[in-house]
């Protein structure tokens, strides 16, 4: 599925995730982690829809393994709520383990959104001219994997129709008939990727000359987008620089004063973060009314 | 061959020792130091992934300046895509994977420098299928130096069959040490973000269960694969000339 924020250009992509992901991950201002969560499982809804609501039920089980070590054993502040074992729990640590479990929640949200939008052909067109051997050996490899696969499912059937097959005599005799398999089965990847190689070579890999595939193409609406994207990073950075995003917790709960500039770079920051959101409904809306009305 | 290896390896410690040094004494503390300044000291997750990912790029630069073979390159993404399928084989059973093991072979059958690249690599591509998150670099980096260490320790000259015992020692330290320590640092760092004793210890004793089972597949593999899994590498070393 290519929904319309995951057709632009891999390197569009690619900076949007790197700021989403990097701002997310160290502005502990509650406004900005709240915004970075909700745009976030947002998008999450969009492209996985209900599946979703699993990423986020997985990810709340280590946030709150987090959250509770985080404050069980901080002692920081100075707004002592109760006593356990003589040790103080505090408000300020409190509500710090709730935004570090938010900001963690935001961050592993993002990347349950950058599994589905950045697939391996992305990757590819961005680091193949980067590193051309190693990007290769990350393709061949994805390649590798269900090929391999096909052949164990060859060799499994070889091996049961000569009496080798893995349900057959008592848990020894399966086990090491397993074995025997995966034995094939290695020997024969070893063996097929040097003929590959062997293959590749022949055909003129590595000469001079030699251009590799990419399906993708920096168009206007990519140029446009990633103006947009940098335009709101720049904002939002020169906030951070001024101090807009700055939350202390520690002794006391110190956030900087509301302000109309602080308030832009909250806007900016909702855009930046909501970007794909309101880039991929804008999208389908249009595609939407122009199939309405034919 | 034991001869052409070694004087291959000594050219590319060169090399990275040159390259490790600019970014282990200029780069990483420039890095903590912007953390420390500008990011108030609090910011561990984000310095944190930044440090590791630097720290596997020489890795990477040594092996691409090399120009590595066609057939070199085909051969190290058959032991990934092994270690991919073998991690995908025991998805159902936690923490059991034999990926370690593969790796530590590929490590010491075609060197330290493959190694750690097939370590990095398997785990890249193995996350394609069990989901990509914060915890990538850090598993690319602690498989790699895994194969790493491996090739450096065991990798000189081939294996004999005296060694086995301390391969499958060394694999069981490393994934338990190495690969445990690292993984549960990473958890400290990104999730629990009051760093003090007690948040240590509770973080590595609940994380230890799982390095010890970990670390018990890791042997488990070992013993089982590793005797016909370097006959198999050596042969097709020999066969075809290999690296």
């Amino acid at each position: 599925m290519n929904t319309p924020f995951a057709s632009l250009h891999p390197f569009v992509l690619l900076v949007f995730f790197l700021f989403a992901a990097g701002f997310s991950m160290f502005l502990m201002h509650p406004v900005f982690l709240v915004i970075s969560f909700i745009c976030a499982f947002g998008y999450s809804v969009y492209l996985k829809g209900k599946k979703a609501f699993k990423t986020l039920g997985m990810s709340l089980l280590l946030v709150i393994f987090a959250a509770v070590i985080n404050a069980a054993f901080n002692h920081e502040g100075f707004t002592i709520l109760l006593y356990v074992n003589d040790n103080p729990i505090t408000l300020e640590s409190l509500i710090y383990s709730l935004a570090a479990a938010l900001m963690l929640l935001g961050v592993l949200m993002w990347f349950s959104c950058l599994n589905e939008v950045m697939t391996s052909d992305k990757l590819m067109c961005l680091f193949g001219k980067l590193s051309p051997s190693i990007a290769l050996l990350f393709s061949m490899t994805l390649r590798f994997v269900p090929r391999f696969n096909r052949q164990l499912k060859k060799t499994v059937s070889a091996q049961k129709s000569i009496g080798r097959g893995l349900d057959e005599g008592g848990f020894f005799t399966k086990a090491g008939n397993g074995v025997k398999i995966l034995s094939i089965l290695i020997t024969w990847a070893l063996e097929n990727a040097v003929e590959t190689a062997d293959s590749m070579k022949s055909r003129g890999w590595g000469l001079r000359g030699r251009t590799s595939f990419s399906g993708f193409r920096f168009d206007r609406r990519d140029g446009l987008s990633l103006a947009v994207l940098l335009l709101l990073i720049f904002i939002i950075s020169a906030g951070i620089a001024v101090g807009a995003g700055d939350a202390k917790y520690y002794p006391a709960i110190v956030f900087p004063e509301f302000s109309f500039f602080g308030l832009t770079i909250y806007i900016s920051y909702f855009l930046l973060m909501a970007f794909p959101l309101i880039f991929s409904l804008t999208e389908d809306f249009k595609w939407y009314r122009s199939k309405s009305k034919i | 061959m034991s001869r052409f290896e070694g004087k291959s390896l000594k050219s590319l410690l060169n090399k990275r020792t040159i390259l490790s040094f600019l970014i282990i004494l200029i780069l990483v503390p420039a890095v903590i130091a912007f953390g420390i300044v500008f990011l108030d000291d609090r910011k561990y997750y984000l310095i944190s992934l930044l440090i590791i990912l630097l720290t596997m790029i020489p890795f990477f630069l040594s092996f691409e300046s090399r120009r590595p073979s066609a057939r070199e390159l085909a051969v190290l993404a058959a032991m990934c895509t092994v270690g991919v399928a073998g991690r995908g084989a025991f998805f159902m059973v936690p923490q059991f994977k034999p990926m370690v093991s593969v790796v530590i072979i590929t490590g010491i059958c075609f060197g330290a420098e493959s190694g750690f690249l097939t370590g990095a690599m398997t785990a890249f591509v193995s996350n394609f299928f069990f989901g990509q998150g914060p915890w990538t670099p850090w598993q690319m980096f602690c498989c790699g130096i895994i194969g790493f260490l491996a090739g450096l320790i065991f990798g000189r000259r081939p294996l004999t069959k005296r060694e086995h015992p301390f391969v499958i020692i060394f694999g069981g330290v490393s994934t338990l040490i190495i690969y445990g320590g690292l993984m549960n640092l990473s958890t400290l760092l990104s999730s629990v973000m009051t760093i003090n004793l007690q948040t240590v210890i509770s973080v590595y004793a609940s994380g230890l269960p799982f390095d010890l089972v970990h670390a018990a597949a890791t042997v488990f593999f070992l013993i089982i694969a590793l005797k016909p899994l370097t006959e198999k590498l050596y042969r097709i070393k020999i066969k075809y000339g290999l690296l």
